[in-house]
């Protein structure tokens, strides 16, 4: 297989609050090939999120990358290594802030955010904001980048384009505005968009049209997604492929099929079982015990032990390796709980935790839902801050 | 639904509170205790004189009636004829009020053109020294009277340094011949040169509260969402200062503009007794001490349309920016 168009390894994003070093991003590792549809999923406060803006250095005072590399198609968008004095530096190969922002930011990759409303300017028209991210990432002059813009907004299924495109934001849908953001991605032509949980502010039939216009622009355009979510349904109709995030750590990935037909880890487990479905009663739904635990302290070992229904006194201990668990003749399928390594967990004792039952109605079930904040308390930790 | 609606409505909204303003000064006036004919006539005045006077200025007849009178004259835009001055109200305030304008104009031109670039550096420059010094000049000059500012800066400037003149306000528009200059550029000059000390001491309250405001405002338009996403499509962060966040900063400026015109007029009549600048507050103030009843309605009502073309002007900038504005009003 060739090279991936995206490299994220060990990837590290922390910010630093005076409550303490919060760390949303955690050692993180996947890959998107060109042409891919992958999906990052996971709870809120789970990082993903900020992962995926670490990607374009976009996070913000009080964030930091602190550790990794991101390889874009042969760049090094994010390189930092340890000096031998242990400290850590970026490294020569990493670009700077001005050709992150000359090369690739929207012309290499582009994002879409989660809420229509607020990612376009009120006091600009609409084709003049679309206008402008053309010229500047296609280097085209104003006449050609209206064609485009127009023609874009045309594919995206705005009706009317030519007359929409002197209209103000206001004068759009949340549904129209994200497919105006959707041709805004678009029209600049990169290799990977990320979307940022773009279909969470809309209404659940938008949400399904806007869904069925990616799947089929990204075959016609070939570009590929990094698509972050929540939602394990928008996961199975769209992606390709799925890592799933739990606290700042990549915990699962496998091709869609195989992640929902052949889970390995108890967290991703618990999140499918979590989920509303047809043939299931609302009473039914086994929502994950507990709550995510905060980021500044995350637990020792498996950061999942504290609501994992098959934790043992090993899963304490030992951090678990995050490593490709398939068959030789298989898709690769990585994942890291200590199931899957010879550490001990047979011989260990079941733990008594919130998803076992020790503390059922107890202590834990209250916290769990007063405590409904993001558990991370991250700024822009989660799309919706 | 247009903007030329809306401006036309603002304008009409404008009727009302005029009448207001014409009303409760004319009844406050009333009210105070005085007779304005025995000031006029001195001490002991013969009955008979008192009695022509009250007919002249039409005094004798009942409060309703005057009032009336009084409205239907300022409809044809007769302010009645002044006790002190002895001449059509109009007259002086014509006289009077471009000074004003001119003070109010050069102060609040000084007041944008330094708190919008030091609101702005101020806001990129977030908690670091340009900032922390940014934020105790304006905390400075919110907390600092004007009046005390105009006497520092004569003290100062004017008698220590004599760099510049501190009385005796050279206007503009004033013929060569009458300042003894050879040409109007030179007068213009002059006018600048003395219209320096003035300008700041009004100007300096102005330019503090929107130095606080800009900077607030931008802080708040570069933490939008539609700002990371020009970030994110490369565009430079001069041009997202520039354009992306700076006429969206602004809307909040424009309403703060607005309201301190009332603080600024009240300022002027300070400012233009700290210089001795014959405008439109020492007129008032003149009015007041003599009891000069047409001229104090006159003047408060000339300064009441001054505030309320002043609030127009804010809303309408403020449709002209924000397209929401005009469409949101109109639905």
């Amino acid at each position: 297989m060739s090279e991936p168009l995206l490299t994220v390894e060990n990837l590290k994003t922390q910010f630093f609050t005076e409550e303490g070093t919060v760390r949303a991003v955690d050692g993180v590792n996947f890959e998107v090939n060109e042409g891919e549809l992958v999906g990052l999923v996971g709870e809120s406060g789970a990082g993903k999120s900020v992962a995926a803006q670490s990607i374009m250095r976009l996070v913000e005072e009080p964030g930091r990358i602190v550790d990794g590399t991101v390889t874009f198609d042969g760049k090094k968008l994010v390189d930092i290594e340890e000096t031998p004095d242990g400290r850590m530096e970026e490294s020569d190969e990493m670009l700077s802030n001005r050709e992150m922002r000359e090369q690739v930011r929207g012309r290499e990759i582009a994002i879409v955010f989660q809420d229509p409303m607020e990612s376009l300017n009120p006091v600009f028209k609409v084709g003049a904001q679309l206008r402008e991210f053309i010229e500047l990432n296609r280097g085209v002059n104003e006449s050609e980048a209206k064609t485009i813009a127009v023609d874009m907004l045309r594919e995206v299924g705005i009706p009317e384009p030519e007359a929409r495109y002197d209209d103000y934001p206001h004068e759009f849908s949340g549904g129209m505005r994200q497919r105006v953001l959707i041709a805004m991605a678009l029209a600049c032509e990169p290799r990977l968009i990320i979307a940022d949980e773009p279909t969470t502010a809309l209404d659940v039939t938008v949400e399904g049209q806007i869904l069925d216009l990616v799947s089929d622009l990204q075959e016609r355009y070939d570009t590929a997604f990094l698509w972050v979510t929540h939602d394990m349904g928008v996961v199975a109709e769209i992606c390709d492929r799925v890592n799933v995030m739990y606290l700042g750590e990549v915990i699962e990935e496998a091709e869609v099929d195989d992640l929902f037909h052949d889970t390995k880890h108890p967290y991703t487990e618990a999140l499918l079982r979590s989920m509303p479905r047809p043939d299931r009663s609302v009473e039914s739904l086994d929502p994950i015990k507990g709550v995510m635990p905060e980021a500044i302290n995350p637990p020792s070992g498996c950061r999942f032990h504290t609501r994992c229904p098959e934790a043992r006194e090993a899963c304490k201990e030992f951090h678990p390796e995050y490593q490709d668990v398939s068959d030789a003749d298989e898709a690769p399928h990585a994942v890291s709980c200590i199931k899957y390594e010879r550490v001990g967990y047979e011989d260990s004792d079941p733990l008594q935790t919130e998803a076992t039952g020790a503390f059922a109605g107890g202590l834990a079930d209250m916290r769990g839902d007063d405590d409904g904040r993001d558990p991370a308390g991250v700024p822009g930790g989660e799309a919706d801050e | 639904m247009g903007r030329a609606q809306y401006t036309i409505r603002r304008v009409l909204q404008a009727i009302p509170v005029l009448l207001g303003v014409v009303t409760i000064t004319y009844f406050l006036m009333e009210a105070m205790p005085g007779d304005p004919v025995s000031i006029m006539l001195g001490p002991s005045p013969s009955a008979q004189q008192a009695a022509a006077i009250r007919a002249k200025y039409g005094l004798d007849q009942p409060l309703w009636l005057r009032y009336l009178n009084y409205l239907w004259d300022v409809v044809q835009l007769d302010l009645g004829t002044s006790l002190y001055y002895e001449v059509p109200v109009t007259q002086k305030i014509l006289e009077r009020m471009p000074v004003t304008i001119l003070l109010l104009v050069s102060s609040f031109t000084f007041a944008i053109v330094t708190s919008v670039p030091l609101g702005i550096i101020s806001a990129q420059r977030r908690n670091k020294p340009t900032d922390h010094v940014a934020r105790v000049v304006a905390l400075l000059g919110v907390s600092t009277p004007s009046f005390w500012i105009g006497l520092v800066l004569i003290i100062v400037f004017a008698y220590q340094v004599s760099w510049f003149p501190a009385t005796n306000l050279v206007l503009p528009w004033a013929s060569p011949a009458e300042v003894g200059v050879d040409s109007q550029l030179d007068v213009l000059v002059t006018s600048l040169h003395h219209l320096v000390l003035p300008t700041i001491s009004l100007g300096t309250l102005q330019m503090a509260a929107l130095t606080r405001i800009e900077r607030s405002s931008m802080l708040e338009v570069l933490g939008e969402e539609y700002v990371k996403l020009a970030r994110a499509y490369g565009v430079k962060e001069t041009t997202i200062l520039r354009k992306h966040a700076f006429r969206n900063a602004q809307l909040p400026l424009i309403t703060l503009l607005g309201l301190q015109l009332t603080s600024a007029i009240g300022g002027a009549v300070l400012t233009e007794t700290v210089f001795s600048i014959n405008g439109m507050g020492t007129l008032i103030i003149t009015a007041i001490n003599n009891q000069d009843f047409a001229l104090v309605v006159g003047t408060t009502l000339v300064l009441g349309l001054v505030f309320v073309v002043g609030v127009i002007i804010t809303d309408l900038s403020y449709a002209y920016i924000d397209p929401r504005v005009t469409f949101e009003d109109a639905d």
